[in-house]
């Protein structure tokens, strides 16, 4: 005997089914045993077997519709959702023939559902074309068994008529012998079929006018295309063919999936120019040699005529510059390899100077052609600025051996203070994390920049500076308002560090949520980082101060309770598909996308339609839409 | 005399010939005709810097036609259908229809598209059945020797690039 509850319900799924089976079985039987051979002998000798051909085929396609997978959608993949943050809608519209039709975020299986589709909340999965969950078969019925099912429920009723039929033969031929056991048995075979006969023959009725309009029983009960147009129907002729003639689909779940065996090797092929990716190769010397063309055109390095800018001022320019890394929001392309030039050079002397070599950290795997030796630069603001600084790549000026024996600078401008004549002082933090190294040797090796600096006056790199410092500041400000609760940015993704895809996109991680933090990091980022940490361990702050009316919930557990979905399913029911009027609704129906059921049960128990509990299906198929909520 | 490398070393020869998976791209159906299985033949602009529009859509062209047999309905899926019902279905069990017969196609077309024109400029198709032909799967790889996607292989590659 079941023992949980999970089994209970399990057990008393197969209550009708088992029912079904035993009635339709049981009395077909006793059928063939006391009627049949007065039949065959008064009336026609045909009849036996026409009627066991035709309980075959009801046995077939009862068989058939119990057991075949009705277009069960696998779930979705991990990746398949990265792209859709938080904020994407509950809806998405897509156009069906002229028609604009809905298709509805499932929380349980991460997709939109695909028109037509539709989640059983009894089965938990979303099935295509979705008509019912029949219990008297304890199986969806969709596009896949569709067929089998109609097929069932029109030779059923050809049976019990046929049953019916000869079993009133046989009675009015024996009318005397009323209380002799073929009779009796005759009796009470009649009597069952009389009691089924009337839903069997309403619901098979009710599925003819289905077929001839082309809907689903979902579709019709939800009112879908009541006012408006079917863009699903091929018309009543064409969607008979297609009843009984279309092919089979195919099974999603439990395919044997050939293991791919095509290798993916670099160097890969590009578009533009067709020719391979040069890997980058560090030489002995530690320059990047490699000749991937860029949007910067190489052109002769500065003459050493060409001052007119001060060294303080390209200094700046140069830690302006190096203080931006090519984050993943880049394009290989924007990164220039004179950039990586630099950084690998400047890692190189680091080394040779005896600096203890950078934290390096993953960039993220989107990051694209960065050297190895590219610098994690932990700044998420930078991160964030726009690569226009690209252009003033590291001067090559050689008077910079004026700054010999001055402490090595670094790439972190928080850490650098401009003078009042927007010169830069250089002070060394105490654990710079990223040292550049700007030593004479370095400088010298970035003559090779193409990039000429002659023509740059004074005051435009003085503006450049200022401009820069603003950005800096309104970029902290917003990072702390960020934090402090603006939740519906997407940076709160990055928080969620559970639900998080093993391929993240997003380059703007607060070195909180990475691992190699370097120690030095400014202790307000690192306060705000650790407090938001806090938040991210739960989601409901999340969900709960979504502020799009229509977004949806993140990746909650794998499988939510059923009665959440089949509430989920309830709440889909009042609104039809086209009209505007769920879009009042849409409050509610943000919050019944919740990622905590309970609060997404209650919500969506305000909106069930009034429609939905009132409806009667003709005969057995009433049934079915108790079984929804109630068969939990 | 650079430090040390804190990281087990790998093999750099091997580290520049592999490929790390970066993102992937999905291509949507179609569904403009209804619940037929059509794909999007709209370009990703994801995927433009990897590879050429028209081989793409070439080959989302060329699998919407397969999927168009499969699921033609002619005189084929008609006598597959009485066939079935004749002999209550015991025919599946023993015979292939023909939309998984397509599907066969299609598999080995899509395998051929990934040796020849996918996998050399780092990408890999997967077939839309395994996505229940929601979406079909671009599978953008990096160069896993430049990218530096990787902690270990980064560090290690300039670690050992300094000895």
């Amino acid at each position: 005997m079941p023992t949980s509850g999970g089994e209970r319900i399990k057990a008393s799924a197969f209550i009708p089914v088992s029912t079904a089976v035993i009635l339709l079985v049981g009395s077909t039987t006793l059928f063939f045993v006391f009627t049949c051979p007065w039949l065959a002998v008064t009336v026609s000798i045909y009849v036996p077997p026409c009627s066991a051909i035709l309980f075959f085929f009801v046995l077939a396609n009862f068989t058939m519709a119990t057991f075949m997978d009705a277009g069960v959608l696998p779930m979705a993949n991990e990746d398949e959702d990265k792209d859709d943050d938080f904020h994407a809608p509950l809806y998405k519209n897509v156009e069906v023939k002229g028609v604009q039709v809905r298709m509805k975020w499932c929380a349980s299986c991460h997709f939109y559902r695909p028109p037509r589709c539709s989640h059983c909340s009894v089965c938990d999965h979303c099935v295509q074309d979705f008509d019912h969950h029949c219990p008297w078969v304890n199986n969806c019925i969709g596009r896949r068994n569709y067929r089998y099912f109609f097929l069932f429920l029109l030779s059923l009723t050809l049976h019990m008529v046929g049953v019916f039929l000869g079993g009133l033969l046989y009675i009015l031929h024996h009318t005397e012998d009323l209380w002799k056991l073929h009779c009796t048995v005759t009796l009470v075979v009649m009597s069952v079929s009389a009691l089924f006969f009337i839903p069997v023959l309403g619901l098979t009725g009710f599925h003819f006018y289905l077929v001839f309009r082309g809907r689903t029983t979902n579709e019709q009960v939800t009112g879908k295309f009541q006012g408006g147009v079917n863009p699903f129907t091929r018309g009543c002729c064409g969607n008979l063919e297609y009843l009984i003639c279309s092919p089979i689909s195919p099974k999603y779940t439990e395919r044997l999936i050939k293991k791919s065996t095509v290798r993916v090797m670099p160097p890969f092929l590009r578009p533009e120019t067709d020719r391979q990716i040069p890997t980058l190769k560090v030489g002995d010397n530690g320059l990047n040699r490699h000749d991937v063309q860029n949007k910067v055109s190489l052109s002769p390095p500065n003459t050493p005529g060409s001052h007119s800018v001060s060294p303080e001022h390209i200094l700046a320019r140069v830690d302006k510059q190096l203080a931006i890394p090519p984050g993943p929001t880049s394009t290989p392309l924007q990164l220039n390899s004179l950039t990586l030039n630099s950084r690998s050079l400047t890692l190189k002397h680091a080394y040779r100077h005896g600096n203890k070599p950078p934290a390096l950290h993953p960039e993220g795997p989107t990051s694209r052609q960065l050297s190895p030796g590219v610098f994690p630069l932990h700044d998420p603001l930078s991160s964030r600025c726009s690569l226009s600084y690209d252009s003033l790549v590291n001067s090559a000026d050689p008077h910079y051996p004026a700054q010999r024996g001055a402490p090595p600078l670094h790439y972190h401008p928080r850490f650098m203070t401009l003078g009042p004549d927007s010169s830069v002082l250089q002070r060394p933090p105490p654990h710079a994390y990223s040292p550049v190294d700007l030593t004479p040797q370095a400088l010298i090796h970035m003559e090779a920049s193409p990039v000429r600096y002659d023509n740059l006056s004074k005051t435009i790199m003085a503006s450049i500076q200022e401009r820069r410092e603003m950005e800096e500041r309104d970029n902290v400000l917003r990072m702390q308002a960020r934090n402090q609760g603006l939740y519906s940015c997407p940076d709160m993704g990055v928080y969620d560090i559970p639900s998080r895809r093993s391929l993240p996109t997003d380059s703007m991680r607060l070195p909180g949520s990475r691992g190699p933090t370097p120690p030095a990091y400014g202790s307000r980022e690192f306060m705000m980082s650790t407090g938001i940490l806090g938040y991210g361990g739960t989601r409901s702050p999340l969900s709960s101060a979504s502020s799009s009316s229509l977004s949806r919930a993140p990746r909650t557990s794998s499988s939510p309770p059923q009665s959440s979905s089949s509430l989920q399913s309830k709440a889909r029911s009042p609104s039809p598909a086209y009209l505007p009027p769920d879009r009042h609704a849409s409050p509610s129906s943000s919050s019944s996308t919740l990622p905590r059921t309970s609060s997404s049960s209650s919500a969506t128990a305000q909106y069930v339609h009034p429609k939905r509990p009132s409806l009667t299906y003709p005969g057995k198929e009433g049934k079915d839409s108790a079984p929804l909520g109630a068969a939990k | 005399m650079p430090p040390p490398p804190q990281f087990p070393f790998h093999n750099l020869q091997e580290l520049r010939h592999s490929a790390s998976l970066a993102t992937k791209v999905f291509i949507q159906r179609d569904y403009s005709e209804g619940t037929v299985c059509r794909f999007q033949t709209k370009f990703p602009s994801e995927l433009d810097s990897r590879i050429e529009r028209t081989l793409l859509e070439d080959t989302v062209k060329t699998l919407n036609t397969y999927y168009a047999e499969a699921e033609k309905m002619g005189g084929q899926s008609y006598m597959e259908g009485c066939l079935a019902c004749a002999t209550a279905y015991i025919i599946f069990l023993c015979m292939e229809t023909h939309y998984e017969k397509v599907l066969k196609k299609i598999s080995g077309y899509i395998q051929e598209q990934n040796e020849k024109i996918y996998a050399p400029r780092g990408l890999l198709l997967t077939d839309p059945i395994e996505r229940g032909m929601r979406v079909m799967e671009v599978s953008v790889f990096e160069d896993r020797g430049s990218s530096g996607s990787s902690l270990s292989s980064s560090a290690t590659s300039g670690g050992s690039a300094q000895r």
